[in-house]
């Protein structure tokens, strides 16, 4: 006889199943109504077209260890023969989930994901070998408790609120190697330095080709859209990582002929936009879309969900397990730009970098409702942008399509008053 | 012709420093060890520590003739002594101005040496050990306590300080006997004689005594500890002071960096600055040996450049930096 309680699971189960479908398709559909996609798009678009389908299921059958920040090595988790998975979810389907036991005001990452672990905890049982959270904000350390109780083997990754010291540096290196014991133990894989190499060799391979994706950015004539490139590296998240080295590949061989041909994707005048602030995760890319849609371009971003997680990579002196995990713990810190982070100067250095190498002409700085961070470091970055003479548009937004109306006229009268201040100059 | 310049550029920038400082180091080693015998010689005022109790060597360390230098009564310096002191040190500022510290990262055969005892140690996969922060803030003003020392030192002897008794000649060049380049650079000519114990008297027993102790510790601390000796080599103090006359220099273009702090990890002395100081252009430290492996080792497009009198030689790239970290996988 089922219970009361689980028969209404059951039915938010299959509720949430089919929202989400929904939702991943909808998301789908505005993303491919673009004149033009590249062709080598097609390949993003089908694996999240495939996703969600008759229910959301994990990416592989290899033991999964779900990972709650980019803080996490996934080099570590694929020598120890087990497959990363980034559980940060950005589907307003799992946010509405969450939303049933958490609190009102915490961020819709950390309500989704929340929710996304919890609907499918009996769909992914025992696959989900670890959970592994990084102690960066208050609400993913909390939701990591939550996680606890629901019975996840939840993996607490301690992690510095500062970077700058040396002090710092050493907890969070002892941190790693810690893990890397520990990871041994809960894959019941060895680590050895050889394997760590080549795995270290095959991400830096990743980050190598984003750049390159994100260097074709820089081009005059624009070639992608932002859009596209938040689909790329949501894929990141979940994507087998030799096709996702080779569908990189073809983009950029497309694009590099488009660049040798000069064709653009949108309008050459399109005014240069950067998004910065919350991470916009697939379903999740209603203001890329909404930007793009109004005519602008987003040539730069500056996000966990893309540039900052796919920038830096890993240089290690020796070939020792030694050297090569603090060698890691250096490459998931120290370059870290997360508002979770104090000081974090080194965000606005970045962005007015990127500004300047990017030709970027306005900034729409997204910020989650409920993700304090992010509110409170829009005042610094504004500071920092104004003096670098670019104009930024601070939204506010959540997962939800109630505010659509609202942020799309906001968008629209940026883009236009970017357009107004080319003319007068 | 500029694209010409551009793959040029670009095929430097992709290559491996380290193994062609590999290569350069073991010819300016063999030089510096057995250039008399092809009647080469650089001359007694180089800026690094080619031996000169080493023969047949291809040049010799300055500060011996500096030491000595300073064993003069102050008053023989207005005469024709004083233009003798004169002349070598402008030949040493001659030879380091072109250079700076790549003397140390390239030419030094003690230096050499280190590198070749950290090459062992990683080729055994023994882990190496570091000094945290604070320890390495307080060593490395060892170098210019020494450097002070063997200067003042050999003044003492020919000088009273103070009305105090002038020291015996057997401290004219205290820093020689401490020195491992001493004891060991004659070895590889088969000179066994510099670790002999001296018992001629007392003070020699004694400068002898340190001078072995100080050589097991350079060979012990320089197998685990990458450039174990440089912290404290009172010839990069020396260097330092006129480090910013240099021709050949490391800037940084704090712009770009994004502190990731590769730089820091690669540094064998371990200088923090490269990868936090966002002020400084010039970002020759006292302890740097300009290696270049921080330039190697960073990803950002032109953060950090080796430049001959202004114009850059090597400079750091994406490209380059993925390449190099992808053949030492290769290599593997």
């Amino acid at each position: 006889m089922q219970s009361d309680a689980d028969k209404r699971f059951a039915r938010m189960q299959k509720a949430t199943a089919l929202h989400l479908a929904m939702e991943g398709e909808e998301t789908l559909q505005h993303l491919t109504e673009f004149s033009d996609n590249p062709k080598a798009m097609d390949y993003f678009y089908d694996l999240f077209r495939n996703l969600y389908k008759n229910g959301h299921k994990l990416p592989t059958d290899k033991k999964v260890i779900g990972t709650m920040c980019l803080q996490v090595p996934d080099e570590l988790i694929y020598a120890a023969g087990a497959v990363p998975m980034r559980m940060c979810s950005g589907a307003y389907a799992y946010e509405q989930v969450g939303a049933e036991f958490m609190p009102a005001k915490s961020c819709p990452v950390v309500k989704a994901t929340t929710g996304m672990l919890h609907v499918n905890q009996a769909l992914w049982g025992e696959a989900v070998a670890s959970v592994v959270l990084p102690t960066t904000c208050d609400q993913k350390k909390k939701c990591g408790e939550m996680l606890k109780e629901m019975g996840y083997p939840v993996y607490i990754l301690e992690m510095p609120s500062s970077k700058d010291s040396e002090g710092a540096r050493f907890y969070w290196q002892e941190s790693i190697k810690k893990f890397t014991l520990d990871l041994q133990k809960i894959t019941g894989n060895k680590i050895t330095s050889g394997k760590l190499q080549t795995v270290i060799a095959d991400m830096a391979e990743c980050s190598r080709l984003f750049r390159k994706l994100n260097d074709l950015r820089k081009s005059k004539t624009p070639l992608i859209f932002g859009k596209d490139i938040f689909l790329v590296t949501s894929a990141y998240f979940i994507d087998e990582m030799a096709s996702w080295r080779q569908a990189v590949r073809q983009l950029i061989e497309e694009l590099e002929v488009w660049r040798q041909n000069d064709i653009a994707i949108t309008n050459r005048q399109a005014p240069r936009m950067l998004l910065t602030g919350s991470p916009p995760i697939f379903p999740n890319l209603k203001v890329p879309i909404l930007v793009e849609q109004a005519g602008g371009i987003i040539v730069a971003d500056e996000v966990c969900s893309s540039n900052r997680l796919l920038h830096d990579a890993v240089a290690y002196d020796e070939a020792n397990l030694n050297d090569m995990a603090a060698a890691l713990a250096d490459r998931y810190l120290k370059p870290c730009t997360c508002p979770c982070l104090t000081p974090n100067t080194d965000r606005n250095r970045k962005l007015a970098e990127l500004v300047k190498s990017h030709a970027v002409e306005g900034v729409i700085y997204q910020a989650f409702s409920g993700c304090l961070p992010y509110e409170m470091e829009q005042k610094q970055i504004s500071n920092t942008l104004s003096k670098a003479g670019v104009p930024m548009l601070y939204l506010e937004t959540d997962y939800s399509s109630e505010d659509l109306g609202q942020l799309s006229t906001r968008v629209e009268a940026f883009i236009e008053s970017i357009k107004a201040r080319r003319r007068k100059k | 012709m500029g694209e010409i310049m551009g793959n040029f550029r670009r095929a430097i920038n992709n290559t491996s420093l380290s193994r062609f400082r590999f290569y350069f180091q073991a010819a300016s080693f063999l030089l510096l060890i057995y250039g008399g015998y092809l009647a080469l010689n650089l001359g007694d005022q180089l800026p690094t520590f080619a031996c000169i109790f080493s023969e047949p060597r291809g040049g010799s360390c300055y500060l011996f003739g500096l030491q000595h230098q300073m064993t003069t009564p102050w008053t023989s310096y207005l005469s024709g002594r004083g233009i003798g002191l004169l002349v070598g040190f402008l030949t040493f500022i001659a030879f380091f101005i072109v250079f700076n510290k790549a003397w140390c990262g390239f030419a030094c055969p003690l230096g050499t040496i280190q590198d070749w005892l950290t090459a062992l140690r990683a080729r055994f996969k023994i882990r190496y050990a570091n000094y945290a922060e604070p320890t390495f803030q307080r060593l490395k003003k060892i170098k210019y306590i020494l450097l002070a020392l063997l200067i003042l030192i050999p003044m003492a002897i020919g000088n009273s300080f103070f009305g105090l008794p002038k020291l015996n000649h057997d401290f004219g060049v205290p820093f020689c006997m401490i020195c491992p380049g001493r004891t060991i650079l004659p070895l590889f000519s088969g000179d066994f004689s510099q670790l002999a114990l001296d018992l001629s008297s007392k003070s020699k027993m004694i400068l002898t005594a340190l001078g072995l102790m100080v050589t097991g510790i350079f060979l012990s601390g320089s197998f685990i500890k990458k450039r174990f000796f440089c912290l404290f080599c009172p010839m990069s103090a020396f260097h330092y002071i006129f480090a910013n006359a240099a021709l050949l220099r490391l800037s940084k273009d704090a712009g770009k960096c994004s502190r990731c702090g590769n730089c820091y990890r690669a540094c064998d002395v371990g200088i923090r600055a490269i990868a936090d100081d966002l002020q400084h252009k010039n970002i020759v430290k006292d302890d740097c040996m300009l290696c270049g492996k921080c330039v190697e080792m960073c990803p950002e497009e032109g953060c950090l450049q080796v430049k001959f009198l202004g114009l850059p030689i090597y400079q750091s790239t994406a490209e380059g930096f993925f390449k190099r970290m992808q053949g030492r996988n290769n290599a593997k």
